[in-house]
C-alpha cells in the first residue's frame, strides 16, 4: 500500500545524496572574487569559506587602502562564527527529510533552504554594499560618484581592476544541493508527469534555460585559426594560408571561418539576415591574431595571389601596410568599398 | 523516470558549466609580427639613438642604444663602482665629497641633456642625486662624470636637473622642505609650516667648459616640488614646478598630502629674477656645500666647500612666483615643443589639464587672481586652462612630446601609454604597458625638436615578463614605434637599477665626438709617469710613491721590495698605451680597496696599506693581450722594524739577491 503522505525511495536516495554533497560546503569556499588588473599578470582572488576570508586578503586591503575601502578581517563577520553550524544543521535536515520521508517534511525543508539561501545572498550583497559605498573621506584617490561595489555574479570594472565574482566549489554544492531538493519537490508533486501528459518537451524547456547561460556572457571574440583543418564557410575549402583568412561573429556567439576575405563578403551578402556582431581579417605581418576591420588598412594587389583571387589583405598597421603597398605595387582600398 | 533524472542532472550540469564559461580573459602580451624586424639591429650595425636612463638606486646612468636596448656602458656617477676604480681611487674620491663627508650611494632618477636654442645638442647630460642633494653633469666625449655640485638649503633633490632652452641654467627643487641651512634645524617636526621652506636652486653653467655654479636660489613656501619644465620659446624665461603636499602635512603624506582637490604648478618668472640678482636684490646666507670638478689634464677631481649662496625670498616680491591649481598631487610637469602649453598630470586625478602660456600670462596681466598660497598669487584655473583631456586613464604620470601635434602620458595605475592630440585633447590611442609604467622617453622628447620614432616606457613592475630571479626580479624598459598613427610594442629589454626618467639622441650628434684616448703628453697628473725609463719607487716618511706604467704586456716595475708592514703604498699606474681600446687594469691581493681601470694615457692611484709581512702578487685585471697572463708583478712586504731596502725594478733591474 503506497502512503501519499510518503516520498519515493528515489527521492530518499537523492535526498541522502544531497545531504552528502551539502557537507562540502562547510569545507570548501563559497564563493571567489578575482580581481583582473595588467600589473597582476598572476590574477589576485578573494575566496569566503563558510568560516573564514582566504586567498590574497592582505593585498587586496593593501590596494584598498588608496581608495579608502575598510580593510577585511574575518572576525569582523559575525556570520562566520554561526555559518558553519547552521550548514551542519542542514545536513541533519536533508537527512531527517530522507529518513522520515514525509512529504510535509520535504516541503518545509525546501522553503527553509530557499530562505536560508536568500538571506545569505541577501547578507551577502549588503557587505558588498557597505564595503564598496563606506569609503573614507580622506582617501588618496577619490573619483567623485565611483563606488566600488563588487557584482554578486559575474564582472564588473571597477576602476582599474575588474571584479568578477562567482560562486565557488562550495557555492555550487549549495546551489547543486538546492536543485536536487527541488528536483525531489517537483518529482514529488508529480509535476514532471503532467508536464510530459501537456507534451510540453520538458527537455526542451530545461535545455533551452542552461543554454541561456551559456550564451549569456555575450559574443565571444575571434577564435584562433586551425590552419590545413579549418573549413570556409563560403567556398567549402580547407583554409590553408593564414595571411588571408578571415572571420566574422555573430551576436548568438557563433564563428565562421573564410580562406579569404571576399569569401567572408560573400557570405555576408547571401546571409543578409544574420545578426553579425563583428568581421575579423588576418593582419598579413602577423597571421596569428586576427584585427577587427574596424581597425585594419586594407590593400588589393593582383600579387597577392590569395586563394580564391579576392587579393586582399589586411593590415594591421599603416606603416607596415605601406611597405606591402610599395613592394607589391598595392592600391589601398576601403572596407566599405569590399563588401559593396 | 530515468529519463527524468537525467534530464535533471544534466540542467545542473549545464547550469554549472554556464556559469563557469563567462570568466574574462586576462590581458595577454600583444607583440605583432613585424616587431621584431623593426628593433633588430644585425651584428656590427650602429643603432640609431643613444639612450641615456636614470639608475634609479644604483646611482648611476645607464647607455643603451635604440632600437636594440643593447647596454653600453653603465656610468658611475653617484655611487662608487669597484669595477671602475670610480670611489676608491685617489683620484675620484674627492668626486663623492658633500657636506657630509664622503658619500658612496645615491639615488638618481632624470638625466637631462643639455640644449642649444632648445635642441638637444649632445654636449652634456646632468643628473640628479636624490638622496644628498646634488647635481652631476657627466661629459659626452668621454661618458664620464666631469662634476658635481652639492645643493644646500635642499634635501631629496627630485625636481631636478631641467634646464633652460640654452642651457643657462639646470634647475633643480627640493623635495622634501626643511628648516634653510642657516637656520636651527633643531625644532619641532610639527612646526612644518612655521620653519619649513623649499628652496629652488639655479644652477648656471659655463657655455664651454659647461663648469656649474649656484647662481641664486628662491626661497618658496615649505610643500614637496615633485617636477618641473622650463618654458620654451614664448615661453622661455619661465619655469614650472609641479608641487604637491601643499597640505603642508609632516606626517602619513600618503593620506594627508592627499587631501586638496587642486594642489599647484609653480610658475616662476626667472628672467625677473636674474633682473633682481642683478639689482643686488639677493641675500647672501651663509651655507656649506661641495663643489666637486674632474680635471681631465690631471685625471684628478678635487672638493672645494663653498661657503655662500644668494637668495631671494619669494616673499619679498610680488612678480617673480604665481600659483596654477592643478588638480591631485601633480608629478609630470611638461612643456610642449611648441612652449605654449604645460602638462599638468595629477597622479591621483581622472583627467589631464592642459594649461595655455598665452592665457596664463594674459591672466598674469589682468591680475585676474583666485586668492593667494601663503602669499602666492594663485591663477583661476578656468583662466589659465587650455582644456582637459577628459577620461585618458588612472594614474597620469609624465608626458613627452612627438613633435606633430601629439603628446604621450604615462598612466601608473592602469598600466598604459595614452596619445592624444594637444590642441584637441583627443585621446587618439592607447597600448598597455607591462606593468605600471613611470616615465616615459621620446628622443628629444622633451625638447622643442622631438624626433617621434621611438618611445620608451619605464616600467616598475615587471612580474611575469622574464624568467623569475628569485624575489628581486629585473627591471625594465619597453620600447614602442611611434611612428604610425597607432602605437606598436616592439622590445622589451632589461635595465639598471629602477630606471626613472630618461634621454635620447640621434647617434651622429654624440658619437662623432667620442673621445678614444687620451694623450700622454697632456697628461699633467702630478704622479704620472710618462715612460718605463722614469717608474720608480719612492719613500716619503711613511708614504711610499710607486710611480709605475701599464703597456702590453708587463707593469713597471714588476718587483718591488722593501715595503713594511703599516707603510701607506700609493701605486700611481698610467698606461703608456696610445691605441683605442686598451685599458689596463690594476690589483694588488687583499687591498681593502677596489682595482683600477686606467684609459690610454691616464694616470690612476690606488692606496694600499699593507697590514702583514709576506709576499704580493698584483696583475692587470683587463684582457689586454695574448701575454695579458703575464702582465705581473710581486710585492715583498717585510715587517716594520725590518732593514730590507726599498728597491724595485723589472727584467734587468729587478733587485737581485743571489740567493
Amino acid at each position: 500500500m503506497i502512503d501519499v503522505n510518503k516520498i519515493s525511495n528515489l527521492s530518499k536516495g537523492l535526498l541522502v545524496l544531497a545531504a552528502i554533497l551539502f557537507v562540502g560546503t562547510i569545507f570548501l569556499p563559497f564563493w571567489k572574487i578575482d580581481l583582473i588588473a595588467p600589473q597582476y599578470p598572476e590574477g589576485l582572488a578573494l575566496l569566503i569559506y563558510a568560516n573564514r576570508l582566504a586567498g590574497d586578503v592582505e593585498i587586496i586591503n593593501g590596494l584598498n587602502h588608496y581608495i579608502g575601502m575598510a580593510t577585511l578581517h574575518t572576525e569582523d563577520f559575525v556570520e562566520f562564527s554561526i555559518l558553519r553550524y547552521i550548514l551542519g544543521f542542514f545536513v541533519l535536515f536533508i537527512l531527517v527529510t530522507a529518513i522520515i520521508g514525509r512529504k510535509k517534511l520535504l516541503y518545509f525543508l525546501f522553503t527553509s533552504f530557499l530562505l536560508f539561501g536568500l538571506l545569505a545572498l541577501g547578507d551577502f550583497y549588503r557587505w558588498n554594499y557597505n564595503y564598496g559605498h563606506n569609503l573614507d573621506p580622506t582617501a588618496a584617490i577619490i573619483v567623485p560618484g565611483m563606488s566600488y561595489q563588487p557584482p554578486i555574479f559575474g564582472y564588473k570594472q571597477l576602476l582599474n581592476f575588474g571584479a568578477y565574482s562567482m560562486p565557488s566549489s562550495g557555492g555550487l554544492l549549495f546551489i547543486g544541493t538546492g536543485l536536487i531538493i527541488l528536483f525531489v519537490l517537483l518529482y514529488e508533486r508529480n509535476v514532471f508527469k503532467r508536464f510530459f501528459k501537456k507534451k510540453t518537451s520538458l527537455a526542451a524547456s530545461i535545455i533551452g534555460v542552461s543554454l541561456l547561460t551559456l550564451t549569456a556572457c555575450g559574443a565571444p571574440g575571434p577564435r584562433p585559426l586551425k590552419v590545413n583543418e579549418d573549413m570556409c564557410a563560403y567556398c567549402k575549402m580547407t583554409i590553408t594560408e593564414p595571411p588571408f583568412a578571415a572571420q566574422l561573429t555573430t551576436v548568438q556567439g557563433r564563428q565562421y571561418l573564410f580562406d579569404d576575405i571576399t569569401c567572408m563578403a560573400g557570405y555576408r551578402k547571401d546571409n543578409p539576415d544574420l545578426k553579425y556582431d563583428q568581421f575579423y581579417v588576418s593582419d598579413v605581418c602577423n597571421t596569428a591574431v586576427f584585427i577587427n576591420v574596424k581597425e585594419a588598412t586594407f590593400l588589393h594587389s593582383e600579387e597577392f595571389r590569395s586563394p580564391m583571387g579576392g587579393n586582399i589583405g589586411g593590415f594591421a598597421y599603416l606603416d607596415s601596410a605601406a611597405v606591402y603597398q610599395a613592394k607589391y605595387n598595392a592600391s589601398p582600398i576601403s572596407w566599405n568599398d569590399l563588401i559593396k | 523516470m530515468k529519463k527524468q533524472l537525467q534530464l535533471g542532472i544534466l540542467a545542473i550540469a549545464l547550469v554549472t558549466l554556464g556559469l563557469i564559461a563567462c570568466k574574462p580573459k586576462n590581458m595577454t602580451s600583444a607583440v605583432t609580427g613585424d616587431a621584431a624586424l623593426k628593433a633588430f639591429v644585425a651584428p656590427g650595425q650602429y643603432d640609431e639613438f643613444y639612450n641615456f636612463v636614470s639608475g634609479g638606486f644604483s646611482g648611476q646612468l645607464a647607455v643603451y642604444g635604440l632600437p636594440s636596448g643593447r647596454l653600453f656602458r653603465v656610468i658611475p656617477v653617484f655611487s662608487v663602482d669597484p669595477e671602475k676604480g670610480w670611489g676608491y681611487s685617489e683620484e675620484t674620491k674627492p668626486m663623492l665629497n658633500t657636506s657630509h663627508g664622503f658619500v658612496p650611494w645615491d639615488d638618481s632618477h632624470h638625466p637631462e641633456m643639455s640644449q642649444t636654442d632648445g635642441e638637444v645638442d649632445g654636449r652634456w647630460i646632468f643628473l640628479n642625486g636624490n638622496n644628498t642633494p646634488r647635481v652631476a653633469r657627466i661629459d659626452l666625449t668621454t661618458f664620464r662624470t666631469a662634476e658635481i655640485i652639492e645643493l644646500p638649503n635642499s634635501a631629496g633633490n627630485h625636481s631636478s636637473p631641467f634646464i633652460t632652452q640654452n642651457t643657462e641654467y639646470v634647475i633643480a627643487g627640493t623635495r622634501f622642505s626643511v628648516p634653510p641651512d642657516n637656520a636651527n634645524g633643531d625644532v619641532p617636526i610639527d612646526s612644518y609650516k612655521k620653519n619649513f621652506k623649499g628652496h629652488l636652486s639655479f644652477i648656471s653653467v659655463d657655455k664651454e667648459s659647461g663648469e656649474m655654479d649656484i647662481a641664486f636660489q628662491i626661497k618658496c613656501p615649505g610643500v614637496n616640488f615633485d617636477l618641473s619644465h622650463a618654458g620654451k620659446g614664448p615661453s622661455h624665461g619661465w619655469f614650472f614646478f609641479s608641487c604637491y603636499n601643499t597640505e603642508q602635512a609632516n606626517t602619513l603624506l600618503e593620506v594627508n598630502a592627499s587631501q586638496r582637490d587642486k594642489d599647484f604648478i609653480l610658475a616662476v618668472n626667472w628672467k625677473k629674477a636674474e633682473e633682481y640678482i642683478a639689482a643686488g636684490k639677493g641675500r647672501k646666507e651663509s651655507v656649506n656645500y661641495a663643489h666637486n670638478i674632474w680635471d681631465e689634464a690631471t685625471h684628478s677631481g678635487t672638493s672645494e666647500m663653498r661657503k655662500e649662496v644668494l637668495v631671494l625670498d619669494y616673499e619679498d616680491f610680488d612678480d617673480l612666483c604665481y600659483m596654477i591649481p592643478c588638480p591631485k598631487s601633480p608629478h609630470g610637469c611638461d612643456v610642449d615643443p611648441t612652449g605654449q602649453y604645460i602638462v599638468g598630470s595629477g597622479k591621483l586625478a581622472a583627467l589631464i589639464p592642459v594649461f595655455s602660456f598665452a592665457k596664463m600670462q594674459a591672466a598674469i596681466a589682468a591680475s585676474d587672481f583666485d586668492g593667494d598660497y601663503l602669499g602666492i598669487d594663485v591663477l583661476k584655473y578656468e583662466s589659465v586652462l587650455h582644456g582637459e583631456v577628459k577620461r585618458p586613464g588612472l594614474g597620469p604620470l609624465h608626458t613627452e612630446f612627438d613633435g606633430n601635434g601629439n603628446a604621450y602620458t604615462s598612466m601608473f595605475v592602469s598600466s598604459e601609454v595614452v596619445k592624444w592630440n594637444i590642441e584637441s585633447l583627443e585621446v587618439l590611442d592607447r597600448v598597455p604597458t607591462y606593468y605600471s609604467v613611470g616615465h616615459l622617453c621620446i628622443p628629444g622628447g622633451d625638447s622643442r625638436k622631438p624626433f617621434g620614432k621611438y618611445m620608451i616606457a619605464y616600467n616598475k613592475i615587471t612580474k611575469d615578463r622574464y624568467l623569475p630571479t628569485g624575489p628581486e626580479l629585473c627591471q625594465s624598459a619597453q620600447l614602442y614605434d611611434i611612428s604610425g598613427d597607432k602605437m606598436q610594442l616592439i622590445l622589451d629589454f632589461p635595465t639598471i637599477g629602477e630606471p626613472h626618467y630618461a634621454q635620447a639622441a640621434p647617434a651622429d650628434l654624440i658619437s662623432p665626438n667620442s673621445v678614444k684616448i687620451f694623450k700622454i703628453d697632456e697628461n699633467m697628473h702630478p704622479y704620472a709617469t710618462k715612460g718605463e725609463k722614469e717608474s720608480k719607487v719612492v719613500r716619503d716618511g711613511k708614504k711610499i710613491h710607486v710611480y709605475m706604467t701599464a703597456i702590453r704586456s708587463h707593469l713597471a716595475p714588476d718587483n718591488i721590495e722593501g715595503v713594511k708592514v703599516g707603510d701607506e703604498v700609493y701605486f700611481h699606474v698610467t698606461n703608456l698605451e696610445q691605441d683605442w681600446d686598451v685599458p689596463h687594469g690594476f690589483a694588488v691581493i687583499g687591498a681593502n680597496n677596489a682595482e683600477l681601470l686606467i684609459m690610454p694615457g691616464e694616470t690612476q692611484t690606488l692606496k694600499w696599506v699593507p697590514e702583514k709581512s709576506g709576499m704580493f702578487p698584483m696583475y692587470c685585471t683587463d684582457f689586454c693581450s695574448a701575454l695579458h697572463q703575464e702582465m705581473s708583478g710581486y710585492v715583498r712586504v717585510s715587517p716594520a722594524n725590518s732593514n730590507v731596502p726599498l728597491r724595485s725594478g723589472l727584467g734587468d733591474t729587478a733587485p737581485v739577491s743571489g740567493e
